[in-house]
């Protein structure tokens, strides 16, 4: 059967969304199709509400509906702590921990040369700023443990050392609640290597 | 550990071939392009997931049909059935252990050990430095996980310093030097740790490799394993050595747009009684040291992992005088499972065979036992 164009066109956005694959993406624009009118004016109202009530905080570059985010204009957020992350979308993972009261910096990326990626692509002059600016006396690392996030860890490890700060970086190493004796070899491997003393 | 039964489905030659091996030695023999090296290749694809050639996956499946299928049954402590299935259409190759489907190679690295020796080993003692690193790494991340992840990291450090060197090379600014200066580190703190690892096997895997070529070569030939990496001061200060050497090279490095130091360089340089092989070994001193390299293998990696590898030999009778062909049969008597290609029976005569060995004809992909 020749499918409508108006299904077509639905499937094929679809499943250019992340983890939609094409019969996923069917099931899904089949539902919608089956939807009453009020759903998908809901629907579509959300996406269009996405871009235009949605832009990034002035100060720390997390996703805000006001020109600062939630967590910049808490009064009760500790000022004199703050982590720096990769994307806005690592702070909501941060923050799903409870384990955090201070503020955010997010970087935008990571250096990479190959991507094109460099200390002009990344707030990086913004972050210098700020601390030279602001009351903040702590700050921690919190890029991904990858070749990139580690560079640019290193990077601003050197950078921001003259400003003398207290600066850590998140420890690596095994998941919480893992065995050890689930856990893969490298990331034991790199545990044991990244030991610390008591 | 040892592959007890072998099926394969429209692989290459074979359309339809079950085989029963023996645990000890299973000789092959048949002429060039009768199937004899594909069963070899069927070993190889159950024991890792990969081809053991840089050939395609569709190349394997015989003209004209649609897949190809392969199961073996191993047997150690209890018995493992393995599947490989894959088909043209939608190029996809399939691993299966015990019926269940396995979706990360690297969780089936180390469960089936296997060491092979080919004509194509001739690049280890003749090739370039780049054969030679590709060799030792691989013995290396056979038993270490750990090493394979350093050694991917480290691979990303120099691709991604390589591109901003070559940035540099364009357009020299004081905020990419910094950035380089992150970049140095990296590689001085993952270079450090592939080098330790370096140095750590090589001081084990010598032994086995002296020992393997003494059992091969009775004359008093001593192999030796020189490792050539950058200049190193102490074994803990490896990372402090490379950001000098770094420090030292910046100017050259910067001038020609590459990176020129760190273990993606290094060498081994293989000699025997203190005469570098490469340039003075003899054709046939080559040929046993390539024989020795994969036999340490093998020893090493039978005490690493507590269980003997199977042996894989393609065709290495065929290149050697009757004295060695005869050393190594006799050697061979001490490996476990082995499976050994030949190409006519001629050398059979030189071999010391004993009963519990299997002989198999394979003659246009169809295989039958002579013993
Ligand atoms: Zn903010």
């Amino acid at each position: 059967m020749q499918i409508p164009e108006p299904l077509q066109i639905a499937i094929d956005e679809l499943s250019k969304l992340p983890s939609i694959g094409r019969k996923t993406a069917m099931r899904l624009a089949l539902h919608l199709l089956s939807s009453d009118q009020e759903r998908i004016d809901s629907l579509i109202h959300s996406i269009a509400d996405l871009k235009a009530k949605i832009g990034f905080c002035t100060d720390c570059f997390n996703f805000s509906v006001n020109e600062l985010c939630d967590i910049c204009s808490n009064p009760k957020r500790d000022k004199t702590i703050l982590c720096v992350v990769e994307e806005a979308s690592d702070i909501i993972a941060i923050e799903r921990t409870n384990e955090f009261s201070g503020i955010y910096h997010v970087l935008g990326g990571v250096l990479s040369p190959l991507d094109g990626s460099s200390v002009e692509s990344l707030n990086i002059r913004e972050l210098l700023s700020r601390l030279r600016e602001s009351e903040i006396k702590e700050v921690i690392l919190a890029l991904n443990p990858n070749t990139e996030g580690e560079s640019t860890s290193l990077y601003l490890a050197k950078l921001l050392k003259p400003l003398s700060l207290n600066i850590s970086r998140i420890a690596r190493g095994l998941p919480i609640g893992g065995d050890l004796e689930f856990a893969d070899e490298a990331t034991i491997g790199r545990a044991v290597l990244g030991r610390i003393s008591l | 550990m040892t592959l007890n039964k072998l099926f394969l489905t429209n692989f290459r030659l074979h359309e339809n071939t079950t085989l029963e091996f023996s645990n000890n030695l299973n000789y092959i023999v048949g002429g060039n392009g009768q199937g004899k090296t594909s069963i070899l290749e069927a070993i190889y694809y159950l024991c890792t997931t990969r081809n053991i050639s840089q050939s395609s996956d569709q190349e394997a499946v015989t003209f004209s049909k649609k897949y190809f299928e392969l199961n073996g049954n191993f047997k150690d402590l209890t018995t493992n059935k393995t599947k490989v299935f894959y088909d043209n259409e939608s190029n996809r190759k399939n691993y299966f252990l015990d019926d269940k489907q396995i979706y990360r190679a690297s969780s089936i690295i180390g469960k089936f050990p296997v060491v092979t020796l080919t004509p194509s080993d001739h690049s280890i003692t003749m090739g370039s430095p780049a054969d030679r690193r590709k060799f030792i790494d691989s013995v290396i991340s056979q038993s270490s996980d750990t090493y394979l992840k350093i050694l991917m990291e480290y691979n990303k450090t120099i691709k991604q310093r390589s591109s901003l060197l070559s940035q540099l090379k364009d357009h020299r600014s004081a905020g990419l030097l910094q950035e380089l200066d992150a970049w140095d580190l990296m590689l001085a703190k993952n270079g450090a740790e592939i080098i330790r690892h370096r140095i750590n096997f090589l001081n084990d895997f010598e032994l086995f490799v002296k020992e393997a070529y003494h059992n091969l070569m009775e004359e008093v030939e001593v192999p030796e394993i020189f490792y050539s990496t950058i200049q190193i001061s102490d074994f803990s200060k490896i990372e402090e050595d490379i950001l000098s050497a770094l420090e030292k090279r910046r100017k050259d490095e910067l001038i020609r747009g590459t990176n020129l130091v760190g273990p993606h360089r290094d060498d081994f340089v293989f000699s025997i009684n203190g005469l570098e092989l490469k340039k003075f070994g003899s054709q046939g001193q080559h040929k046993t040291f390539q024989i020795a390299l994969r036999f340490g293998q093998f020893f090493f990696m039978n005490e690493r992992l507590g269980r003997k590898p199977i042996f894989l030999m393609d065709d290495v009778f065929g290149e050697l005088d009757t004295y060695r062909a005869n050393k190594i049969s006799e050697y061979l008597k001490d490996i476990g499972q082995a499976f050994i290609t030949m190409t006519d029976f001629s050398n059979v005569a030189n071999l010391s065979i004993n009963e519990t060995d299997r002989m198999i004809n394979v003659h246009g992909g169809v295989a039958e036992y002579v013993s």
